[in-house]
């Protein structure tokens, strides 16, 4: 698969908390307003994909069962080939794979790739929640809310004592993260919280779910995002700046042990991150950028363990150890994140690690831009398996090279 | 979503496939699949046993003891109904039960500070319908 495609625009829309008195965008406008954004950094119009693909990520406002071709429909767009994920943080991620099989396979040139939700405007399920019809359905939900269970950031706080039960992190550790990601807000114009943060604050900051904290949170908010992949061929014709995938691994429902009583404390990334960088060719310090799936800072550390950046166990080290700034010798989640940009819903994300990752190899980070980027590296992490962490974990690997 | 307007708790929707499980819970019995064919009992229900895909899965009842794997101290309503309010916090854990299955499930009877990986619990059932009552866990009788 090496350098057989290449990203050649990206887009991502303002988000927005849906205040009282903010104008509020339909998931359609969002798709359409991230993929103009996209056709315009890569020079093309929606027509350049007719006859050729078009990927949506499935979204919880999603209103209609057959989104992808719904939304083909709704942007007056007629692919050949629809891409469809429903793979949640890990839907981005899973589409350029999709995408990239089949430009290699010569079905198509060229793929625009869509999502977009508005989580904070959809009917919720609980008054005040981003709680959609869809996650409150099916023996998942009836076996868990019923039970007390109290969505995400209970789930990761399991996962969380379990781990701190065999192996050693400290909170210091994980905020240093949260940290570094506020501080990458403040330089990136498009992210949500702008105010940085001291490791204080973050030791200080309310306990929801022990052992997991309010700013280990991250903020929902409705966007959208886009981007673009075509043939190497086709890449060089529209850009000086293509960028390459040159590896990729993934997961899905990925067991470490048994599938009664599995071990928690490591992710599918165990596979897919070694995948990768072996499909690329590179070793782990050829990685000048990492943009990993940042809901937590706790399933950044183990993202980071998985991946063999550390063993397990010494992932907390490791954060502690490397200075994670832009400028640092391990840039990580370098637009701020999701933590303190913002996340478009459980289900969209996911392409904003990817995109990031593009933007850097592509120099048009500005305040925060990584020098002499040439390999990055980004992460899908979605969905929230029963008792265990990360149905879809992808790990992606760009280059600036062929 | 089925709500319990009384408590404004959520109710989980019984299909056919579930029903054992909730009335048998209404009995003060815990039922799990356990797979024919490979012996495997599993939670929370599925079509066929997830390691080796035998749809003969009987609901079997199984003994009411276990181990908290990991645990988490809810201190806030979080993607749930404003009814847990009342009981928080809430001290929700992943249980190993004895007989081969891990659930979540929350201990009750015990203070927040005494909750810990290890700690043997017994299941207590509670109604929360007319029709379905849910396994919670309290420490174990030494």
């Amino acid at each position: 698969m090496t350098a057989d495609v290449a990203i050649v625009g990206y887009g991502r829309t303002p988000y927005s908390r849906a205040k009282p008195g903010e104008r509020v965008y339909t998931v359609d406008e969002y798709l359409a307003w991230a993929a103009d954004l996209a056709l315009q950094k890569a020079g093309m119009s929606k027509n350049d994909f007719d006859g050729q693909g078009l990927g949506v990520a499935h979204a919880e406002a999603a209103h209609t069962v057959n989104w992808s071709a719904s939304v083909a429909e709704t942007l007056g767009i007629s692919p050949q080939i629809l891409i469809r994920a429903d793979q949640g943080g890990a839907s981005a991620s899973a589409m350029l794979i999709r995408a990239a099989a089949l430009i290699k396979a010569g079905v198509i040139d060229r793929a625009l790739i869509l999502g977009a939700d508005t989580p904070l405007s959809i009917p919720s399920a609980a008054p005040g929640l981003p709680l959609s019809p869809e996650r409150t359905r099916g023996p998942y939900w009836d076996f868990q809310g019923p039970f007390g269970l109290m969505g995400a950031t209970a789930q990761f706080a399991l996962i969380q004592t379990r781990y701190q039960h065999q192996f050693d992190v400290k909170p210091e550790q994980l905020g240093k993260i949260a940290v570094t990601t506020r501080y990458h807000a403040t330089l990136n114009p498009q992210a949500l919280f702008r105010k940085p943060i001291t490791l204080q604050e973050y030791l200080d900051s309310r306990v929801l779910s022990d052992p997991i904290r309010l700013l280990d949170c991250v903020p929902i908010v409705n966007g959208g995002l886009a981007y673009i992949v075509t043939s190497a061929k086709t890449a060089r014709t529209l850009t000086d700046k293509p960028i390459y995938l040159k590896g990729f691994g993934e997961t899905n429902n990925y067991y470490h042990g048994s599938r009664t009583a599995p071990d928690v404390t490591t992710t599918g990334f165990a596979k897919s991150g070694p995948a990768a960088i072996a499909m690329a060719g590179i070793t782990h310090k050829h990685i000048d950028v990492f943009e990993p799936y940042d809901d937590y800072p706790f399933i950044v550390m183990m993202t980071l363990e998985d991946w063999g950046f550390a063993k397990k166990g010494e992932g907390g080290r490791f954060v502690a150890e490397r200075n994670m700034n832009f400028d640092g010798d391990f840039p990580l989640s370098t637009d701020g994140g999701q933590l303190s940009g913002g996340q478009p819903g459980g289900a969209i994300g996911g392409f904003a690690p990817l995109i990031e990752a593009v933007t850097q190899l592509r120099g048009e980070a500005g305040d925060r831009q990584v020098k002499n980027a040439t390999i990055a590296a980004s992460c899908g992490f979605g969905g929230i398996p029963y008792g265990r962490p990360g149905r879809s974990c992808i790990a992606l690997i760009f280059g600036t090279e062929a | 979503m089925l709500v319990n307007t009384t408590t404004n708790k959520p109710l989980p929707e019984i299909t056919d496939q579930t029903r054992p499980f909730w009335t048998a819970a209404k009995e003060g019995k815990l039922l799990l699949q356990k797979c024919t064919r490979c012996g495997t009992a599993q939670f929370h229900p599925k079509p066929w046993c997830v390691e080796c895909g035998c749809r003969d899965i009987p609901w079997v009842e199984a003994k009411p003891s276990g181990t908290v794997y990991t645990y988490t101290i809810s201190r806030a309503v979080a993607m749930n109904l404003a009814g847990w309010q009342g009981e928080l916090p809430v001290l929700m854990c992943l249980i190993d039960l004895d007989d081969g299955a891990r659930l979540y499930g929350q201990v009750v009877q015990c203070k927040p500070e005494d909750i810990a990986i290890g700690m043997r619990v017994e299941v207590v059932f509670e109604d929360i319908s007319a029709d379905a009552a849910i396994p919670k866990f309290r420490p174990a009788s030494p």
